[in-house]
């Protein structure tokens, strides 16, 4: 076996996505592991969630609770007789996504209990605890005497600390840190000397648990404090008002850290934030060092926006130059983190760079960020910074961290590649097709391709990624103002499409998770083969956005599909409505089944066992009057959907009765010019533009 | 007069003045506007917030939940300070400052802001159920009925000019082109780039925080012509359209803190403004246009100065008659008066004139190399105010 990085499966004990394929299973099972972790059923054991009318441990209680539902675990719940009731404001949450009938069973099975924080009830006792989440305040000694608590009354008990910043060290026990919304947000920082059964009927439950070293803060809350660090620094060195600030670090990096503590609720993560940093910064030094207005509104609880009667009346715009400063002063805190955190190995590169884009609402990953800067841009961004805060320069600065940029872990961020010598996997980890995924992607077919491998399977990487939604949307803003831009990204982002279906003797897309839409699909139907778990959704929403599908989703499909099926098509590209795979067999997947089956469908085609797919037709030439096969549309319900929907149709007409080798630049023309037009301005793309680029 | 407190130099700043009615500043709650204003502008004169530790608020015209006062200023500021609002008619924007050099004078504070500010657009109508009166209950618009009635006296502000320009024979040609004079005094620091020193513009956003007005000139200055204002009608002796300020909105803040802390802030360090004198008189009933007069002499009596040591001269001037007074009663020629412009030209939002006028004047006595600075004006009851401060270079007295 080969691989251009390590695998992050191979993090988690799990090995390589390759031996999933070739042994049609999964490496973990849920079943067994509940097993291992709660017992057997006859004498099952029981989930404790102490804190749990806290913020995290309300909405672990909701997605455990809803996750061990089907091995019958029980979960009980555990604070003082007068906290207040966090946990039904989490049920419409849970009727939400699993309907009343379910969510009112899952409520039921939850047992909430009280405790003095002495003694620990003795009706506890009866359901066996066997696993303790602890959730409890960020205050060392009463952590410690919690464990020392239950481990003398249930001794053996697997316990999990969620705090956001204490190492394991100091605990005494493993951590399992969740990323907020903690109802929702499957990721989990996991600090253990090895992967734990825990850990894998984490990811077995379809959770996103990342190993994390055993340092302080670990990857997430230095990311996620340190940017709230930063704008508070900025705020106090320049009297620029927070919700401004915030304005421009989204735009420049994503979130809006001030507003999400506000949103979270104010005192407990203001408390938390200044939690991390207080200790970070008695480890590391004044990088880290708290603002006073943090550490004012740690015990003072107040909102750092205005209230709604105070919405702010004086605007902050900065010119060029102000905001080439602010940049500076914003990002240079967070490549100097970043550069400590690449010191101490704190993570996987790719679970690094993940965690800021999937838990702190970074648009790229930080260390995606740092590659296209490079290292010399990114350690110029580190001095300038220093020039507005000296302290931060004489303690943990490691230039030298960023240096090995050209090494694979930092090259193939998202995106991997396996071979076993015959057959290859790439693997996508990003949910959102961007710039970098593409540029990676290509990377990780030459590499195939120089091993000799002409056999691949194309598909999500069983671990951060668990959908395939489409394009990142952010890719297209240039293209708002710029035809030629929209042109560019459409004909690169379909040529490196086209090589999945050039390059290779076989290639099969495959879809694991529950949706592959817009873009993603329109890259993997250039595989030769299109194999899906029954119950994915695919789609191509792009009409609802709008946008014209720029990844030759408007000719592709319809040149592999029977023409008495391009009605269907149609519909999907001109609806937007999404259709499990089990109801596209035929005429947009080529196998849907369980994920087993489809596992081994995948790689009999791939391997060329006897069981394989048969290959259906693809035309080159043009096809003729598609665009007849037009069904009854229901009204898209907007005059924008309606335009684009006329564009979408023009743009199949044109692009199918094209050859292959003209189709693209039609495609491409048409989805730029779409893109540049007032309708998409106004649209979803124009919109998103607009709320978060200032 | 506090010999240990001290204007930091260029840590100040104002609003434009629009005229009333005419800018997105009708239609914002003036406390919170100003707050927010004094935080940019110490952002941009490189003062953080943090440095404050007390705030002196000054306005006239009551605005939304004014009652929590100035901590209330403080937080829209973004800093939770103690303080205190201050009001005196048109004198507020003078004695705010005293009152901050009296409090780091005192000890009390190290750092102390002063902020004024206020609406005239859409002042406040008061209601005020008074049951031993004859109305009973008697609705007041704050800013139009009191400029109509001096409650003391029974007379309008306009009369104390008419009857000021009467006992001073003062002539109406004199005093058309003293308007005259003062207009391209002010179009003049305009031209010379003067303002953008001390005046910042200002993005309004609405409650959607989209963009309701930008604030970037005294909206309502026009320049005027010796015809012009020769054909106006004359409302009382002297007084014209022409000839009397206008109604409009706005803030201005500067600092007071102690000597050594003023070179750290300042980015001039080397620049040092003290506080010299104060001097208030209240003159005879309905004769306001001549109180600041009185008191100028009274100030100059008590320093045994006269106004040839006196390097720069500004006053808050209503009327264009209280210029003319002015000058007889001081002997002086009032073209070497207001030479960066003066609240007749770019209007009246109470509360702040004479903040601005303070601001402009040691602004301009920088320009000059230093020297005594000499700020006065009237205020309602037939008040006035006066106040000599020194600029001059640190350690040189």
């Amino acid at each position: 076996m080969k691989t251009m990085r390590q695998s992050t499966l191979q993090t988690l004990g799990l090995g390589d996505v390759l031996d999933m394929f070739r042994a049609g299973r999964l490496p973990a099972d849920a079943g067994a592991l509940v097993d291992r972790v709660f017992g057997e059923p006859a004498q099952r054991g029981a989930l404790v969630i102490s804190g749990c009318n806290g913020i995290v441990g309300a909405g672990k209680m909701m997605q455990l609770g809803s996750r061990l539902d089907p091995f019958d675990v029980p979960v009980v719940g555990l604070d003082f007789p007068g906290a207040p009731d966090g946990i039904a404001k989490q049920y419409p949450g849970l009727v939400r996504a699993f309907g009343k009938e379910s969510a009112d069973r899952m409520m039921a099975r939850m047992v909430r209990l009280t405790y003095d924080g002495k003694r620990l009830p003795e009706s506890l006792a009866a359901f066996r605890p066997r696993f303790l989440l602890e959730a409890i305040p960020e205050i060392l000694e009463i952590k410690r005497a919690h464990y020392d608590l239950f481990r003398n009354a249930y001794p053996g008990i697997e316990i999990r600390s969620v705090t956001s910043g204490f190492p394991s060290s100091q605990l005494g026990v493993g951590i399992a840190h969740p990323a907020f919304p903690h109802e929702v947000n499957k990721v989990f920082e996991m600090v253990e000397p090895q992967p734990s059964d825990v850990t894998r009927l984490f990811w077995a439950i379809g959770l996103i648990p990342v190993p994390v070293s055993d340092d302080w803060s670990f990857v997430l809350d230095v990311l996620f404090c340190g940017i709230t660090l930063a704008a508070l620094r900025y705020h106090r060195d320049t009297n620029m008002p927070v919700w401004k600030i915030d304005k421009y670090v989204r735009k420049h990096v994503g979130p809006n850290p001030v507003r999400a503590h506000d949103a979270i609720g104010t005192a407990g993560a203001s408390f938390l934030t200044w939690s991390c940093l207080h200790h970070l910064a008695e480890h590391y030094g004044p990088l880290f060092e708290p603002t006073p207005e943090l550490v004012g509104r740690k015990d003072s609880g107040l909102s750092w926006y205005p209230p709604d009667h105070f919405r702010p009346v004086v605007d902050w715009p900065l010119d060029a130059d102000g905001e080439a400063d602010l940049q500076t002063r914003i990002v240079g805190p967070l490549v100097q983190m970043t550069a400590l955190m690449l010191h101490e190995n704190r993570a996987h590169l790719t679970h690094l760079n993940a965690m800021g884009e999937l838990c702190a609402q970074f648009r790229r990953g930080i260390l995606a960020v740092l590659r296209e800067l490079g290292p010399e841009k990114s350690i110029r961004i580190v001095e300038r910074y220093h020039r507005s805060h000296p302290e931060a320069a004489q303690t943990a600065w490691h230039a030298d961290a960023l240096a090995r940029m050209e090494e694979p872990a930092w090259r193939q961020l998202y995106v991997n590649a396996e071979h076993d010598g015959k057959v290859g996997v790439i693997t996508i980890a990003r949910e959102r097709y961007n710039r970098d995924v593409d540029a990676e992607l290509n990377r990780a077919i030459d590499w195939l391709k120089q091993d000799g491998i002409d056999r691949v399977i194309v598909t999500s990487d069983f671990h951060l990624s668990t959908q395939m939604v489409g394009a990142d949307t952010g890719e297209f803003f240039p293209a708002l103002d710029d035809v030629d831009e929209g042109f560019r990204v459409s004909e690169s982002w379909s040529r490196t499409a086209r090589r999945l279906h050039g390059e290779f003797a076989v290639s099969v897309g495959f879809v694991a998770g529950k949706r592959c839409l817009g873009g993603f699909l329109e890259l993997l139907s250039h595989c030769h083969y299109l194999v899906s778990v029954d119950d994915a959704q695919l789609g191509l929403p792009e009409v609802t956005l709008p946008v014209v599908p720029g990844m030759e989703g408007c000719h592709w499909p319809f040149r592999k599909c029977p023409s008495g099926e391009w009605g269907r098509l149609l519909h999907l590209a001109l609806t937007g409505k999404s259709v499990h795979a089990r109801d596209a067999v035929g005429w947009l997947v080529d196998f849907a089944g369980p994920l087993d089956q489809a596992l081994a469908c995948a790689w009999e085609t791939v391997a060329g066992g006897g069981n394989g797919l048969q290959r259906r037709p693809f035309a080159e030439g043009p096809l003729a009057d598609v665009t007849s096969r037009l069904p009854n549309l229901p009204p898209t319900g907007s005059s924008a959907a309606e335009v684009a929907r006329s564009a979408i149709l023009a743009t199949i007409r044109d692009a199918c009765g094209a050859p292959l080798a003209d189709a693209l630049a039609i495609q491409a023309k048409h989805s730029a010019e779409f893109m540049a037009s007032a309708v998409c301005r106004r649209g979803a793309v124009g919109q998103e533009r607009d709320r978060t680029q200032v | 007069m506090f010999p240990d407190a001290r204007i930091p130099y260029g840590t100040w700043g104002s609003s434009y003045f629009p005229a009333w009615q005419q800018s997105a500043l009708a239609e914002v709650n003036i406390g919170q506007f100003a707050g927010e204003a004094m935080g940019k502008i110490l952002g941009h004169r490189r003062v953080p917030k943090s440095e404050l530790d007390y705030l002196v608020i000054g306005s006239t015209i009551p605005w939304h939940w004014k009652f929590w006062n100035a901590p209330l200023v403080a937080s829209c500021l973004g800093e939770r300070l103690p303080g205190y609002h201050l009001e005196q008619a048109c004198a507020t924007g003078l004695q705010a400052v005293i009152a901050a050099g009296a409090e780091v004078q005192s000890g009390a504070h190290d750092t102390v802001g002063v902020l004024t500010f206020d609406r005239t657009s859409d002042s406040p109508v008061g209601v005020f159920p008074e049951r031993r009166s004859y109305q009973r209950t008697i609705p007041l618009a704050d800013v139009w009925d009191n400029f109509g009635f001096d409650p003391a006296t029974g007379n309008a502000m306009i009369a104390t000019a008419g009857r000021a320009a009467r006992k001073y024979r003062v002539d109406r040609r004199e005093v058309d082109d003293l308007a005259l004079y003062r207009t391209e005094q002010y179009f003049e620091a305009k031209r010379s780039g003067f303002l953008d020193r001390v005046l910042f513009p200002f993005d309004v956003l609405n409650v959607q925080g989209k963009p309701l007005g930008r604030i970037e000139d005294d909206l309502g200055v026009r320049p005027l012509t010796s015809d012009a204002l020769r054909a106006m009608r004359e409302l009382d002796t002297c007084v014209t359209g022409g000839t009397q300020t206008h109604a409009s909105d706005g803030m201005a803040c500067l600092l007071v803190t102690d000597a050594k802390k003023a070179a750290a802030l300042s980015p001039r360090p080397e620049i040092d403004i003290r506080f010299v004198a104060k001097a208030e008189i209240r003159t005879e009933p309905s004769l306001m246009p001549e109180a600041p007069a009185i008191a100028v002499q009274k100030l100059l009596e008590r320093t045994h100065l006269t106004m040839d040591g006196i390097a720069v001269v500004k006053n808050h001037n209503p009327f264009a008659v209280n210029d003319a007074v002015f000058a007889k009663a001081l002997d002086y020629d009032w073209r070497k008066m207001n030479r960066t412009g003066c609240s007749l030209v770019w209007g009246h939002p109470q509360g702040p004139t004479l903040t601005r006028i303070l601001i402009e004047a040691l602004e301009e006595a920088v320009d000059l190399g230093g020297g005594r600075v000499l700020v006065f004006g009237c205020a309602a009851g037939d008040v006035g105010i006066a106040a000599l401060f020194e600029v001059g270079e640190r350690g040189n007295r």
